[in-house]
């Protein structure tokens, strides 16, 4: 099951996926430090209050997990929309697939070695996101709400990897990636929708349309817990909904919806395992 | 023993192409062809042995293991056709990887013993200088030697071979058939899927005629070349002192022209000539060889027609064609 994570960073590294894509993002990391620093710098100068500050920061802490969720999600997109019919048109399954090993265990450890590298690569992400907006901003953060907030955006990118093989089954290599993309989207949209709708009230059919698309799709369901996670819960993050316009998070979900994730991975897994194993190769 | 077992394996593709009803069988030990033209569901019924697809209906057992089960692999060497290993791996991180997909732990893939069978293995097909290229920058034969450097790992039993020579030049071929042979010395079962007849001709003790999905011939090569299905031989004889009322004599001989089995090839000027005769077996050659001699024929030669695969493949496919054109 895991001959796949050594095979998947090989493949990462040397066909340089990884070092493109960490060179771009200490790139983001370094811009998002430096525009971060000047607009702390212009705060400082003016007569805040201690209140206004930490809102600032959570903001920034906000935006900067945003555009970090997008990156982890666009690598997860981008690396394993091709999976399996790509590997299929290539021929690379060919000789894989006639090994004396069960499909389904194929497919596992074919995940396995995908949500390994793309863990590790959020993880970066967050721990470099956090630290530039905790060291500029001086934002406090709790172990506890920290490690809660860490382990749910890892989470995140390994909905979208479930989501984007099972896809991959079916799909051919570039129709997979647009239907990846497209789903991911809307649950984007959905999310920034509540976030603006929010302000003028609760609207009925809003909050219909935000629930379907994260049982659909509940990646950006999964990234707003681990924000409100990160920025301390019931005690914090109630505030920032009503500035934030479209990144603000007015409901939270719940733990049953976490469960749910947990049971929608299951399934989406199952799927592709039950799929794969009869897919003519 | 039989190496692979199939009765009335079906696959189709919406009730199209495929193959249908394959009942075959693959004695131990042997090099086994599978011949037909293009689109006859060779590839197919490859697939469903190598488990990439699954049968439709019928029934097979390969290796002892009922077809479809990963036990029935896992004493099989395959290299499929059109396939390509990653790019970014070197050979040996190749064979690593399938030493580990055979079943293999990776620590187990890190130990000498393994090592030096992979550096074996490369040599054997003739890779050991490359051991350290990455994969990406190899030319086609080189990959086809890789594939089957792959098969060849793990010790297997049987090995299936979709079009093995394929991307390989004359030199290339030549070595792939001096490995078959080595395998079948071993004892190794080698199924060879191909196009190229005189590899069949050359290495094959049995074969198998596919067309249209279906299975036409199957058995060992010799019989299938000896005849076209009514048990008899075609026999050429060269003779001398011909005459141009000879051949009338002859017919008298066996009671009458329209009886006799016997044709004029060819006769010269000089009194040589080569007749043809299809004769049911050696007896009845021989006594045809009396006949010459008894009506004052010299006889030089005598022996089956060489009839090689390449007429017998166009025989099979065209009385297929002219079955389905009635």
């Amino acid at each position: 099951m895991t001959m796949y994570i050594s095979a998947t960073f090989k493949e990462l590294t040397r066909k340089r996926v990884f070092l493109v894509t960490l060179v771009l993002t200490a790139l983001f990391l370094i811009l998002f430090g430096f525009g971060l620093r000047e607009v702390a710098g212009l705060n400082e100068q003016e007569p805040n209050h201690a209140a206004k500050q930490l809102m600032d920061s959570m903001i920034f802490m906000i935006l900067g997990l945003f555009f970090a969720q997008f990156l982890a999600s666009f690598f997860v997109l981008f690396s394993s929309m091709g999976t399996v019919t790509g590997e299929q048109e290539n021929g690379l399954l060919l000789a894989v697939a006639a090994r004396p090993l069960p499909r389904w265990k194929l497919y596992l450890a074919k995940w396995l070695g995908h949500a390994v590298w793309i863990a590790a690569y959020s993880a970066v992400l967050f721990v470099a996101m956090v630290w530039i907006v905790h060291g500029v901003t001086g934002l406090h953060l709790f172990a506890g709400d920290l490690l809660r907030g860490f382990a749910l955006f890892i989470w995140m990118p390994l909905l979208l990897l479930a989501l984007s093989m099972l896809g991959s089954v079916y799909l051919p290599m570039l129709g997979n990636g647009i239907c990846s993309a497209l789903l991911y989207g809307l649950a984007l949209f959905s999310g920034l929708i509540e976030g603006i709708s929010s302000e003028g009230g609760t609207l009925l059919g809003m909050e219909k349309f935000t629930l379907l698309t994260g049982l659909i799709v509940p990646t950006d369901s999964v990234y707003r817990r681990s924000l409100y996670e990160l920025l301390g819960g019931s005690d914090w993050a109630g505030l920032t909904s009503t500035y934030l316009g479209p990144f603000s998070i007015p409901t939270v979900p719940s733990n049953a919806f976490l469960l749910y994730t947990v049971a929608y991975a299951a399934v989406l897994l199952l799927l592709g395992c039950r799929a794969f194993s009869r897919k003519d190769l | 023993m039989m190496m692979i077992d199939t009765a009335d394996l079906t696959k189709t593709y919406e009730g199209r192409g495929g193959c249908r009803g394959v009942t075959l069988q693959v004695p131990e030990g042997c090099i086994f062809g599978l011949l037909g033209p293009n689109g006859a569901g060779k590839s197919t019924f490859v697939k469903m042995l190598a488990g990439l697809h699954r049968p439709d209906s019928g029934r097979a057992v390969m290796l002892g293991q009922p077809l479809g089960r990963p036990e029935a692999r896992r004493k099989l060497g395959y290299l499929p056709e059109l396939f390509r290993f990653q790019e970014w791996l070197t050979p040996t991180e190749v064979l690593r990887f399938h030493g580990q997909l055979g079943g293999l732990r990776p620590r187990d893939t890190r130990s000498t013993a393994f090592r030096g069978r992979v550096r074996d293995t490369l040599e054997l097909v003739g890779l050991a200088d490359a051991a350290h290229r990455r994969v990406g920058g190899f030319s086609k034969g080189m990959q086809q030697r890789l594939g089957l450097a792959a098969a060849l790992l793990l010790d297997p039993e049987l090995v299936i071979l979709d079009e093995p020579a394929s991307a390989l030049d004359p030199v290339g071929r030549h070595e792939i058939r001096i490995l078959l042979k080595r395998l079948r010395a071993k004892g190794v079962t080698v199924f060879l899927n191909t196009h190229l007849l005189e590899d069949v001709e050359a290495l094959c003790d049995q074969a198998a005629f596919l067309y249209g999905g279906e299975l036409l011939a199957s058995g060992p090569l010799r019989e299938l070349l000896g005849g076209a299905g009514d048990g008899g031989v075609d026999w050429r004889f060269q003779v001398g002192g011909w005459l141009p009322d000879s051949l009338a004599a002859l017919g008298e001989s066996l009671g009458g022209p329209s009886v006799s089995p016997l044709r004029l090839v060819e006769a010269d000027t000089n009194g040589n000539a080569v007749l043809s005769a299809r004769v049911a077996d050696r007896e009845q050659a021989g006594y045809l060889c009396a006949l010459f001699i008894q009506i004052g024929l010299t006889l030089y030669e005598s022996g089956p027609e060489p009839n090689s695969l390449e007429d017998w493949f166009i025989r099979m496919a065209a009385s297929r064609q002219g079955g389905d054109a009635q």
